[in-house]
């Protein structure tokens, strides 16, 4: 969806149409290795989201930032976490202390095992020292039904795909895993203010095979920053949730490699504690 | 009331009409195409909607939905290669009466049967969608594992006679199910170090491998063809007043159902379709005719699984939750222009939901026309000469397979099922439980293994559910059913010796 819009918005600039192919699997790996072994003249380029930083740490693909030619950054998500507005959990405190005194007797839905939301969930009992039954789901929105149902007590997801059960009254938001409150559900404090600076965002960039000529990337980058600035991309983004937020080739290659660190020293020690 | 009438003008402008003939024109060629899919029709025609009004885009997406499944049977029907999952109920009785020379009132029966079971859903959706929403949330994971089991019996123990048979063919495809991530671990299983196989195999390469490749194969094996034979007859299209009347309490049951079981959130038209034609089958008073060219069985089947349309946006419209993949996109859509689905949405937006609904009927409206006056020239294809139709086919087939998710692997996998689909009809193994498998095969293992980890790993505590335990005894009865039937049978028999001797 993202790099449909995006690219709508930037074929206009670069005078050739951009046909959009998706390819689905193992979170995006078959897509990173399928981009990876293209033509690097620029003319097939891949939608690269958080995920191209997880996928070597989970086995999936050897594949990561750094075997691509980055081009840009558009846009963030901070997860957030919920629970079902008659819980008697009225804040993150109050789920905490409830998570910590039981022996996994608050179940946690996740979107996977390996998604960017299972991880964050990972984090939070890591910082806080709480504990969950986790309940894997394939997908965010099958997650967040089976809380909606009471199936389960609550789950992580991406603000965007909670604000519209948390408008709806069907689901409450507790908090949001980012240094800086989100702009749709600016009344949920973060983890950060609560006192626990935890939290990986989900990004969405755009990428294409190793060794592209600078000037294709340039030429490609100054076109998706002026789809960045029209103001078609600002209200997408606010209507699913996300940040608009733009960097360059040379601060989203240092992103992604810090976030590809991250996860590699991260991903192998929250396996080992979550030992099920 | 006048939330309705302004729901009705806002749809009654001939740009949002006109969107709306052709998404249902675009959903029929989409449906009728095996692997392009209702899910892929949508998706690929939502980022055009941006460019038009809120009413014109929803219009277009609302008919393709509407327009795909109705026009899936049209394939099951004719070549007996279903063109979505949902049709594979639809092609037991629908080419089984093509061979009859049937095939007009085959495909008549599809169209009208089609709407039928889409504008009761509707109704449903319109009057009752609270009570829907709120069963469809009850379903935890213990009642999807009820429901998938029994819809995986159900298909191993009606299909044709032989329940030893066709318990091998739905294991066949649970097993082939577990190829992939293991759902609650992402460990890979079965996958030979290839990340192809990560995902799972596509149930629809196989789906068309199986029917439409198989078929192909024993054909021309066979050296000989329905076509041969019925080619010239395809008879006539509207079913005749007395067996439309006998045909009603099928269609509306299966209406019912299909409505229920597409509320269920992941849970579809295909094994909608499934249960109705067994329920169909079961309360008839002939029930023995049903895959064998019943119409009450055709007519079940293909008004469950449009029923299923109504069911899923029942469940998007006052929950939030897609019903199925495509309500999923349809929730993107409508976000993107401002409408956010859910019990709010009823409450301060009650003339949108009338939009949708009056959309809805119009498309099933529209899209009857199209099946009863494309009912003779589609069966023209039957005259095609086999060989033709043959290379068409695998034409088709090889393209479709590919589209689904631009993967080579996926075309090997229809090639391989198309093989596997010659041996089993060969050997008379029925092939709809093998895909029924592969299609909720992922669904009923992660949801056992999820209500398992909320039990706390107790398989008793399960059995306190009363939705699940109503679909374990109708699981157990489907199994045994045929068992009870030769035995009450063979004691008639004995009985009825008893005077001769």
């Amino acid at each position: 969806m993202v790099s449909r819009v995006m690219a709508s918005l930037a074929e206009g600039h670069l005078n050739v149409p951009i046909v959009c192919e998706y390819k689905p699997g193992a979170s995006g790996a078959l897509a990173f290795s399928f981009v990876a072994r293209r033509a690097s003249d620029g003319y097939t380029i891949g939608h690269a989201p958080v995920e191209i930083a997880i996928v070597r740490s989970l086995g999936y693909a050897d594949i990561g930032p750094s075997d691509v030619s980055l081009i840009c950054l558009v846009s963030k998500t901070a997860p957030a976490l919920v629970v079902h507005p008659d819980s008697p959990w009225q804040s993150f405190d109050d789920f905490i202390a409830a998570a910590k005194t039981g022996t996994g007797n608050i179940v946690m839905a996740n979107s996977g095992i390996g998604s960017i939301w299972h991880f964050n969930i990972l984090l939070l009992e890591q910082g806080t020292g709480a504990r969950f039954t986790h309940l894997p789901y394939g997908g965010s929105a099958p997650a967040l039904v089976s809380v909606i149902g009471r199936h389960s007590d609550a789950a992580v997801a991406a603000v965007g795909e909670v604000i519209s059960h948390v408008r709806a009254g069907s689901l409450r938001a507790l908090a949001v895993f980012d240094a800086a409150r989100a702009g749709v559900m600016a009344e949920v404090p973060t983890t950060h203010e609560l006192g626990y600076p935890i939290g990986a965002p989900a990004w969405s960039g755009f990428y294409g095979p190793a060794g592209m000529p600078a000037e294709r990337v340039a030429m490609l980058a100054d076109a998706f920053k002026t789809a960045f600035e029209t103001a078609e991309w600002t209200e997408f983004c606010r209507e699913l949730g996300m940040e608009a937020h733009y960097l360059g080739k040379e601060d989203f290659a240092a992103f992604a490699l810090e976030q590809q660190r991250f996860f590699e020293s991260r991903i192998p020690q929250l396996v080992r504690l979550e030992n099920p | 009331m006048a939330e309705i009438l302004a729901g009705l003008s806002a749809v009654l402008a001939w740009q949002v009409l006109g969107f709306l003939a052709i998404g249902v024109c675009l959903g029929a060629v989409f449906g009728a195409l095996p692997g392009l899919t209702a899910t892929m029709g949508v998706a690929l025609l939502t980022p055009l909607t941006f460019w038009v009004s809120p009413e014109q885009g929803l219009a277009m997406l609302l008919g393709i939905y509407c327009g795909t499944i109705p026009s899936g049977g049209i394939p099951a029907i004719l070549i007996n290669v279903p063109g979505t999952p949902a049709s594979i109920a639809a092609s037991w009785d629908g080419y089984a009466l093509t061979r009859k020379g049937q095939a007009g009132l085959a495909l008549g029966i599809n169209a009208l049967a089609s709407t039928t079971g889409q504008l009761t859903s509707i109704a449903f959706l319109a009057f009752l969608a609270f009570p829907i929403a709120s069963f469809a949330l009850r379903f935890g994971p213990a009642e999807y594992f009820g429901l998938t089991l029994l819809g995986v019996s159900l298909m191993a123990g009606v299909s044709g006679g032989h329940v030893l048979k066709g318990v091998l063919s739905g294991t066949l495809g649970l097993a082939l199910a577990l190829v992939g991530l293991d759902p609650m671990t992402a460990y890979p299983r079965y996958t030979f170090g290839m990340s192809e196989f990560l995902d799972g195999i596509s149930f629809v390469p196989v789906m068309i491998g199986l029917f439409g490749l198989g078929e192909v194969l024993v054909q021309i094996s066979d050296r000989q063809s329905v076509r041969a034979s019925a080619a010239a007859a395809i008879g006539r299209v509207l079913p005749r007043i007395a067996d439309a009347k006998r045909m009603a309490r099928a269609t509306f049951s299966g209406a019912a159902v299909g409505t229920m079981v597409g509320a269920i959130p992941a849970a579809g038209g295909d094994i909608g379709a499934v249960i109705a034609w067994e329920q169909a089958r079961r309360t008839s008073s002939d029930g023995d005719s049903f895959g064998k060219g019943s119409l009450s069985g055709l007519a079940a089947s293909c008004s469950a699984c449009n029923a299923a349309i109504g069911g899923g946006m029942t469940t998007m419209l006052t929950l939030g939750i897609p019903g199925d993949a495509v309500s999923a996109i349809l929730i993107g859509a409508l976000l993107i222009h401002g409408i956010q689905p859910g019990p709010l949405l009823f409450a301060n937006n009650q003339a949108f939901v009338f939009s949708i609904v009056f959309l809805m009927i119009f498309a099933s409206l529209l899209i009857m026309v199209i099946g009863i006056l494309g009912a003779k020239p589609l069966a023209k294809v039957l005259s095609i000469p086999a060989p033709w139709l043959w290379a068409g086919i695998i034409v088709f087939g090889t393209v479709g397979a590919y589209a689904l998710n631009n993967a080579v692997t996926d075309v090997w996998a229809m090639y391989v099922a198309g093989v596997a689909g010659f041996l089993f009809r060969k050997t008379q193994i029925p092939l709809g439980p093998l895909v029924l498998g592969l299609i909720l095969g992922p669904l009923m293992e992660s949801n056992l293994r999820r209500a398992l980890i909320l039990s706390r790993g107790d398989w008793s505590a399960m059995l306190t559910r009363p939705i699940l335990l109503v679909f374990l005894a109708a699981t157990l009865l489907s199994l045994l059913w045929p068992l009870i039937r030769a035995r009450r049978g063979a004691a008639k028999r004995s009985q009825g010796r008893i005077p001769d001797a």
